[in-house]
């Protein structure tokens, strides 16, 4: 900064320490005026944005909540007699427990042998007691730890007799 | 299933763990006398298709051979009188005096007769020494059954090459058995050395021989190694339709709650 400057400065500063200077009083209103309108607009701009997000909310607990949707109806409304997994049955005002083949074969575990047996033409199931450790003459894997205790066990046989899945009971 | 023999084995697991011995029992006696197991009671059978307008009875015989490293033969073996009507109802009369290389405890074999009423979607095991019947319903819904003559994968004899990649299938063409056209089928699967342990492959052989008019197999052979050799035969074979009695509860017979895990008397009628 050079000496002319310095000097202008210095003046202005004068200037300005004797004489504030102020807006007129119709600029000062209308510049309130201003602010307050646009004051008065983000107001509402909030309170409609409060408005409009507790609708959403309420909206969004009502349909989650109240109304049955598709998914809800699974979960909520009975099924139709002929879905439920019943295990039983009423034929003739007898109930009989209901045996599901399409399941039954899945519930026993193979023996090693039955892959070589000839294919399943009638299955017949019974119940026998044997030591655990016997289950290895069939080819089921057997713990050490198994020794003559008996336990109950269902075996899955073939038409010819022989043993294509084991189940134990107990 | 991975996860059936997974859960299976949690099951075998909790077995043992429950077992705890004093030491190992390999094949020690169950109750009721010397014997590998004891028969306590017949829970259901099932035919796995549905065969109609083919009656016939038979005679079914079980040969099971196992020779051990010593020498030492055991041979077991079993029987049934098999039946089924033109309308697909089967009867099985089982005679089991062995379940393959385990021997029944006891001596006096156990008979159990199975009978499968498709008709009415009905198993009954009937007793005959306790004169009991356990009958319950049997659910097919997932297509098990078939009409004559609709092969279907499961259902009737396996499809050549079924058994793995290391299976071979052979046919052996037709013979006659028992007075059947009889179609032959041998299945060698070879189990790679080192896959089971086996320090040299182990040649499995299934020979088996299915009667189309029929559907039934009517003579089977299995050579195994690890388990030994089993033979089953229908003998006298006859074509006439079965007494209807046979499909039917005999009078006088309790009726049992069918059904797994189940054997309580049921409530009077």
């Amino acid at each position: 900064m050079n000496e002319n400057e310095s000097q202008l400065l210095e003046g202005l500063r004068a200037l300005a320490a004797m004489e504030p200077r102020q807006a007129s009083p119709r600029v000062e209103q209308t510049l309130r005026a201003t602010f307050r309108a646009r004051a008065e607009r983000r107001r509402r701009a909030v309170w409609g944005s409060a408005a409009a997000g507790f609708v959403a909310i309420a909206a969004a607990i009502v349909v989650l909540f109240l109304a049955p949707l598709p998914w809800h109806r699974n979960l909520a409304a009975p099924p139709a007699a002929s879905e439920l997994p019943s295990d039983a049955n009423n034929v003739a005002g007898v109930q009989y427990a209901v045996v599901r083949t399409d399941d039954l074969a899945a519930s026993f575990y193979p023996l090693p042998e039955a892959d070589e047996l000839p294919p399943l033409e009638t299955s017949l199931v019974v119940r026998v007691q044997l030591p655990v450790s016997s289950l290895e003459l069939m080819g089921f894997p057997v713990s050490e730890e198994a020794g003559a205790e008996p336990v109950q066990a269902e075996v899955l046989l073939g038409q010819d007799g022989l043993a294509r899945g084991v189940r134990l009971i107990q | 299933m991975f996860g059936v023999r997974s859960a299976s084995m949690l099951v075998l697991a909790g077995a043992c763990a429950f077992a705890q011995p004093p030491h190992r029992g390999m094949g020690g006696p169950p109750p009721g006398g010397p014997g590998d197991f004891a028969f306590v009671r017949g829970e259901f059978g099932f035919s796995r298709k549905l065969v109609t307008g083919a009656p016939y009875s038979a005679q079914a015989s079980t040969q099971f051979t196992q020779t051990l490293a010593d020498g030492t033969h055991i041979q077991r073996s079993s029987s049934a009188l098999l039946a089924r009507d033109s309308q697909g109802r089967t009867r099985t009369e089982q005679t089991m005096s062995s379940i393959g290389p385990l021997a029944a405890s006891g001596g006096t074999p156990r008979t159990t007769i199975f009978i499968h009423d498709p008709v009415a979607s009905m198993s009954y095991v009937l007793d005959p020494n306790a004169h009991t019947v356990r009958q319950m319903q049997i659910s097919q819904r997932g297509g098990q059954f078939q009409q004559n003559g609709t092969a279907r994968a499961g259902a009737g004899p396996r499809a050549r090459g079924q058994r793995g990649g290391n299976a071979t299938t052979e046919d052996l063409g037709t013979q006659v058995i028992q007075g059947l056209n009889a179609t032959g089928t041998r299945v060698t699967r070879s189990i790679a050395a080192g896959s089971a342990g086996n320090d040299r492959a182990i040649q499995v052989v299934t020979e088996t021989w299915y009667s189309p008019d029929l559907q039934v197999v009517v003579m089977s052979k299995t050579s195994d190694p690890r388990f030994g050799e089993s033979v089953y035969q229908l003998t006298n074979i006859t074509r006439a339709e079965p007494d209807p009695a046979s499909f039917a509860v005999p009078p006088g017979y309790t009726v049992m709650q069918g059904g797994p895990g189940r054997g309580r008397p049921a409530p009077a009628q």
